[in-house]
């Protein structure tokens, strides 16, 4: 990758998304959503991986062409990179339970490229970034409501 | 399914084993899901919100 087109370069983001024994319910409705973050230029798909963690904790891994029908999904996997080598299967795994089944998800945030290349064109530096779950959210409002009422 | 041949030896991305985080974990365990506090949480990040401090 030339140097000009990693100036351009989106921040790169994971999530592993786990689904615990007997608690799927694919429908394709996941599917539906990443294609219209797709569609739109949101994002850019960098790498798809399925991991199965078995009960002796050894890891299975599936790649999106390995599954028998991609649907819609065909364009997706034409346009991966591959990014995830061995070890970060490794790393990955690690967060999930024996006996179940996880997503991993590898993007480029296409939306906030420009943003990003101006603020490297103005000198900045990234030092830090992050998530806020939802559930962080939740139990600092719940913290706060105690407090308020304890007050 | 092994790994495919193409992800072996090379250098990962990721850097340290993963966990699970607290408050997700304190999540899916087994009680009243979360999501029945979506307004509360819409709430707290509502545009013009601002700290009590």
């Amino acid at each position: 990758m030339s140097e000009a087109t990693l100036s351009e370069l989106g921040p790169v983001d994971y999530v592993i998304v786990e689904f615990p024994a007997g608690a799927t319910n694919f429908t394709g409705e996941m599917a539906g959503e990443l294609l219209a973050l797709v569609d739109a230029g949101t994002i850019r798909v960098i790498d798809i991986l399925i991991l199965t963690k078995n009960d002796d904790g050894s890891v299975d891994v599936a790649e999106l062409s390995d599954l028998d029908d991609l649907g819609p999904l065909v364009a997706v996997e034409a346009e991966l990179a591959e990014l995830l080598a061995e070890d970060d299967v490794a790393h990955l795994a690690a967060a999930m339970d024996p006996g179940s089944v996880a997503g991993v998800l590898i993007w480029e945030n296409l939306w906030a490229a420009p943003f990003a290349s101006a603020a490297r064109r103005s000198g900045g530096q990234l030092i830090a970034d992050g998530r806020i779950p939802i559930q962080a959210i939740i139990a600092a409002i719940d913290a706060d409501d105690a407090l308020t009422e304890g007050a | 399914m092994p790994i495919r041949p193409a992800r072996v030896g090379r250098v990962g991305v990721i850097g340290h084993p993963v966990a699970k985080t607290a408050v997700v974990a304190k999540a899916v365990t087994p009680g009243p899901s979360p999501i029945a506090k979506t307004a509360v949480v819409a709430a707290a990040v509502t545009p013009g919100r601002r700290r009590r401090i």
